[in-house]
């Protein structure tokens, strides 16, 4: 119920998953083998956009512009709070009611925080998606938020803070969002401090949702068999009552990103989680396109995938001929203002100096003397990692809620394409210096670290002094 | 414009923020080379980029899913269906897999997934032939299950012939050098060393299971690389075994998204036309021997003693694992719709699982043993189903002085499910299963794989729509008979962790018989357990 950040993973592709084997769409000839995503904005500024499949099964949901960025750290924790109450039942029905009603459809009903979207979605048979929105439309605006449904959901989220701190990787993300944006909203987990789990109060989610769950910051997606016309009646009918109250929307204030570092050393642990970040752009940044062609060339590999020699990072065959480590993987997080571009790893005490010295050699020939070749190759990787991940009615459905709040439209895949093509040896050369090189880099480990080297060498290793 | 200016005037738009007072301060950037500039000339994402030649869009058009299926000279099967979209999955499903592994030192079918993809006579790198795919946007991958391997590939349709070359050359053509042997050998043995430190468990809890329902014979052969294997399979012995194995009968070349008459023409020209390595020579009275046996259930009992890793760093209990599983049926056997209702209809998850309404929070496992149960962790009811039989399987985890409890009570509701089925929860199982079988069948990759195994398994395949009715057909009746004739059989268990408290085979079994109201009670009852 929870995603730490929206991170552009690159999908590991000899995953044992079938499914990511998914659509590597032929991409010239899906430009015309698409069907476009229709936008309509509603009266009360609420933008309707769909994409329409003719499947037999649809997704349907709502992307709202709020999350823990907008908590201060007396109500850190309240918009993952909210998530968890969505469906504890609403003025018009109980719990049971909707939990009934859900599962008699066949239908899946789900949310998710991260730290600048809340998102509730429901995937139905085409056929219901009436019921579906109806229902979405009742838990964001009929929310009962009973006393002691309150108190039961304390207790559930406390759990789930426990089974976040056993996800080692959730854990190091949020150290290290912690270093780097030490001091601003950005650097609050999403769950929030216990302390705070155990007191809000009803009043702090009433407020939240007065203040935050405005229309005009919300977004109804929809893909599959989902008729725009339909959906946009459906929008007109079930949320015409929301109207925009608050004027006083807080002003999000800029997130100052530190480099620093947070160790927690536990030697108990077999293996050390680390990640090294810089600062990247933000949603909107051009300079996106290019990160995230460096960041393919960086790639992600974990050795049971073997088979390193051939592997088309210099990364992983440097990891898997000299076992390096046991898994690692890139990742270029955004925010609206700001982002963190960097690479997560796991591996065995004595191998994290060799692992951080081959980390920062890629790094440093990104900048200065990486190849239209390997530069071309990673374009193409990364056109058929971004098609692969819309495979389903939800995939989609998500992709054009996040990208309708994120960019407020969404980006045509031919537009895509044309990005990506206009990529160039010089370009990424040029923005790996600009957010790379010389720049002091965020790094967050957890377990036994004593061999990670120190905060300075890793800063000196920012850098070439014969470049 | 500056790049600052830029945003704060599109968050303005975005978020039409009532932007009276000019206080905010956008964080400024301390780049030393430019302050804020972006390095790409383009505009930013939230703008449309200029001088774009203009696309149609194509609108939904309604599924296309005939599948055609033609048989080649030799045996070979292609399978195609059209689907919406110029891009497609293929792929090649072959009759291959652990479960064909008892004359072979085990773990053949592990090395070979590792192997997938490598160098071929064709293609002297795995380097060159990724390259290849990339060319046509293509990606690939390769899984096996324990009676199938199935190798495949995404890409533009226009790269369909590459695409069925580079599946040609992978299945029939490797070069299998003994660098990719070391390298996949490493791979193994780092796969073995990762799965005995992680706590999640079903991986060798599914091993154990199926050791224990069939006892030294076919599917009860391990699927993981045994660990004194891991520097015994060499070269001879995967070429011996692909020899057997890999051979034009026992194979479906399948895809999805493509014309049916281009690809049979692929198909013969690499498939069968170009020879597979391993009959360059004498071969015209090579008999492949392959072990034919039917799966025998025998039930039992697997158990091992040990340590199971924590999540580390999390306050969370050490916990034991127990499954019992009983003889099913096969996927063609006419009651297996019935018993995939049954599983549904079971259901279960974790007692703590992300996801809303509608992950089977009132299915049997969740109403009668999580919900009331608070120290069970885990109990998800599984239908593994082949050729010749079947496994249902229920996994469950408490903490070790639990585990009887746990396993007496899994037991129970498992022959409970001979009892009395409400109208309702039949109802939504049946939607519940319907409406699973859609949302699956969005992903185009499994489309290619129902395709692939359905005409592997029965030469043709039905669609959605036979299946979604043969649902709807299913009576209360009918589960009850499918769950009678499962629990005629002895029980399998298969149990791992701290075991001291796990209750006998015997006593599990006791509480597993059939009409245990009219026969006085075996073994220890509890009273909390008593119907």
């Amino acid at each position: 119920m929870l995603k730490a950040g929206l991170t552009l993973k690159l999908l590991s592709k000899h995953s044992n998953n079938v499914r990511l084997l998914a659509t590597a769409v032929g991409y010239k000839q899906a430009l015309v083998n698409i069907p476009p995503t229709r936008l309509t904005v509603l009266d009360n500024g609420i933008r309707v956009a769909s994409e329409d499949s003719g499947c037999a099964t649809a997704t349907v949901g709502l992307w709202i512009d709020a999350g823990s960025r907008y908590e201060t750290s007396k109500n850190n924790g309240v918009a993952h709070f909210l998530e968890h109450m969505a469906f504890k039942g609403t003025s018009k029905r109980s719990q049971t009611d909707l939990e009934l009603l859900v599962e008699n459809m066949g239908a899946h009903l789900n949310a998710y925080t991260s730290r600048e979207q809340t998102v509730f979605y429901a995937k139905c048979l085409a056929n219901d998606v009436p019921v579906a929105v109806e229902i979405l439309a009742d838990i964001i605006q009929n929310s009962s938020l009973a006393e002691p449904e309150i108190e039961r959901e304390r207790g559930v989220i406390l759990r789930e803070m426990q089974d976040v701190e056993s996800n080692l990787q959730e854990v190091v993300f949020d150290h290290l969002h912690a270093t780097a944006f030490q001091g601003t909203p950005l650097g609050q987990t999403i769950l929030g401090p216990t302390k705070n789990i155990k007191k809000i109060s009803k009043a702090d989610l009433q407020q939240y949702i007065k203040t935050h769950y405005q229309p005009s910051r919300i977004v109804l997606s929809g893909a599959g068999g989902v008729e725009h016309e339909r959906l946009v009646d459906l929008a007109t009918k079930h949320f015409s009552g929301l109207k925009n109250t608050a004027y006083d929307i807080p002003e999000l204030a800029p997130c100052r990103y530190t480099g620093s570092e947070i160790r927690v050393r536990d030697d108990s642990m077999p293996l050390a989680h680390v990640a090294i970040a810089v600062e990247g752009a933000g949603w909107t940044d051009a300079d996106n396109i290019p990160l995230m062609v460096a960041n393919t060339l960086i790639g992600a590999w974990d050795r049971s995938q073997g088979g390193g020699a051939n592997n088309a990072s210099y990364l992983a065959r440097a990891a898997s001929c000299e076992n390096l480590c046991h898994s690692f993987q890139s990742f270029n997080t955004c925010y609206k203002d700001t982002g963190l571009w960097g690479i997560y790893f796991v591996a065995e005490p004595l191998q994290l100096e060799d692992m951080v010295y081959n980390i920062q050699k890629e790094w440093m020939k990104l900048c200065t003397s990486v190849t239209e070749g390997e530069v071309e190759r990673a374009k193409n990787l990364l056109k058929t990692n971004m098609l692969l991940q819309l495979d389903g009615t939800t995939p989609v459905c998500e992709d054009i809620g996040r990208q309708m709040l994120c960019y407020n439209r969404r980006i045509p895949i031919h537009e895509l394409d044309a990005r990506i093509e206009s990529v160039t040896a010089q370009t990424v050369r040029d923005v790996c210096s600009k957010y790379l090189y010389d720049r002091c880099p965020a790094v967050a480990a957890v377990g036994p670290t004593e061999g990670l080297p120190d905060y300075t060498r890793i800063r000196a290793g920012m850098y070439w002094l014969r470049a | 414009m500056s790049h600052v200016t830029d945003m704060k005037v599109l968050f303005t738009r975005l978020f039409s923020i009532k932007n009276g007072f000019n206080n905010i301060r956008w964080g400024t950037r301390q780049f030393s080379q430019d302050s804020g500039k972006s390095v790409q000339t383009l505009p930013p994402l939230s703008e449309p980029m200029p001088n774009l030649s203009p696309v149609i869009y194509s609108s939904a058009k309604s599924e296309d899913s005939i599948t055609e299926v033609t048989v080649l000279s030799n045996g070979l099967r292609v399978a195609s269906e059209k689907k919406f979209g110029q891009f497609c999955t293929a792929g090649v499903v072959i009759d291959s897999g652990p479960r064909y592994e008892v004359a072979y030192p085990s773990g053949i079918c592990h090395f070979l997934e590792k192997l997938s993809f490598g160098a071929t006579h064709k293609y002297p790198t795995r380097d060159v032939m990724l390259r290849e795919l990339e060319r046509h946007g293509g990606i690939c991958d390769c899984q096996g299950s324990r009676d199938t391997t199935v190798y495949a590939a995404s890409a533009d349709s226009k790269g369909l012939e590459a695409v069925t070359q580079v599946l040609a050359e992978v299945t029939l053509r490797p070069q299998l050098s003994t660098d990719e042997i070391e390298a996949a050998r490493q791979a193994v043995a780092f796969e073995l060393e990762t799965l005995s430190m992680r706590p999640e468990q079903e991986t060798i809890l599914m091993d154990m299971i199926h050791a224990a329902a069939y006892k030294g014979n076919t599917l009860g052969l391990p699927k993981i690389c045994p660990q004194e294997n891991v520097y015994k399979i060499d070269r001879g012995i995967i070429l011996n075994y692909l020899k057997n194995h890999y051979t034009p009968n026992r194979m479906v070349v399948a895809a999805v998204g493509v014309d049916h008459e281009p690809f049979v023409e692929y198909v013969q020209k690499y498939f069968v036309d170009m020879k597979p390595m391993w009959n360059s020579e004498d071969n015209n009275s090579f008999t492949p021997n392959v072990d034919k046996s039917i799966a025998q259930y025998t039930g039992g009992i697997e158990q091992e003693e040990c340590e199971i890793p924590l999540y580390p760093g999390s306050d969370l209990p050490e916990l034991s694992h127990v499954v019992i599983g009983i003889e099913s049926c096969s996927h063609g056997d006419p009651d297996f719709v019935a018993t995939c209702v049954l599983n549904m209809m079971m259901g279960g998850g974790g007692s703590f699982s992300a996801g809303g309404p509608g992950k089977g929070m009132y299915t049997r496992l969740y109403t009668n043993v999580l919900n009331r149960y608070h120290w069970m962790f885990n109990a998800t009811a599984y239908n593994h189903a082949y050729g010749d039989t079947g496994l249902f399987c229920v996994h469950s985890a408490s903490p070790p002085n639990r585990i009887y409890d746990t396993t007496i009570v899994i037991a129970r509701e498992l022959s409970n499910m001979a009892g009395k089925v409400g109208e309702t929860e039949l109802r939504r199982a049946k939607t519940q299963l319907q409406s699973m079988l859609l949302m699956n069948l969005e992903a185009r990759p499994v489309v290619f794989e129902d395709v692939g195994r359905q005409v592997l398994a029965t030469g043709k395949r039905k669609p959605p729509s036979y299946f979604i009715n043969e649902i709807e057909k299913i009576t209360a009746d009918d589960i009850v008979r499918v769950a009678k004739r499962m629990l005629s059989k002895r029980p399998s268990v298969a149990a791992r962790g701290k075991l001291t408290h796990l209750p006998t085979f015997e006593e599990i079994q006791a509480n597993m018989t059939l009409n245990k109201s009219d026969t006085s009670p075996q073994g220890r009852r509890l009273n909390l357990f008593r119907v």
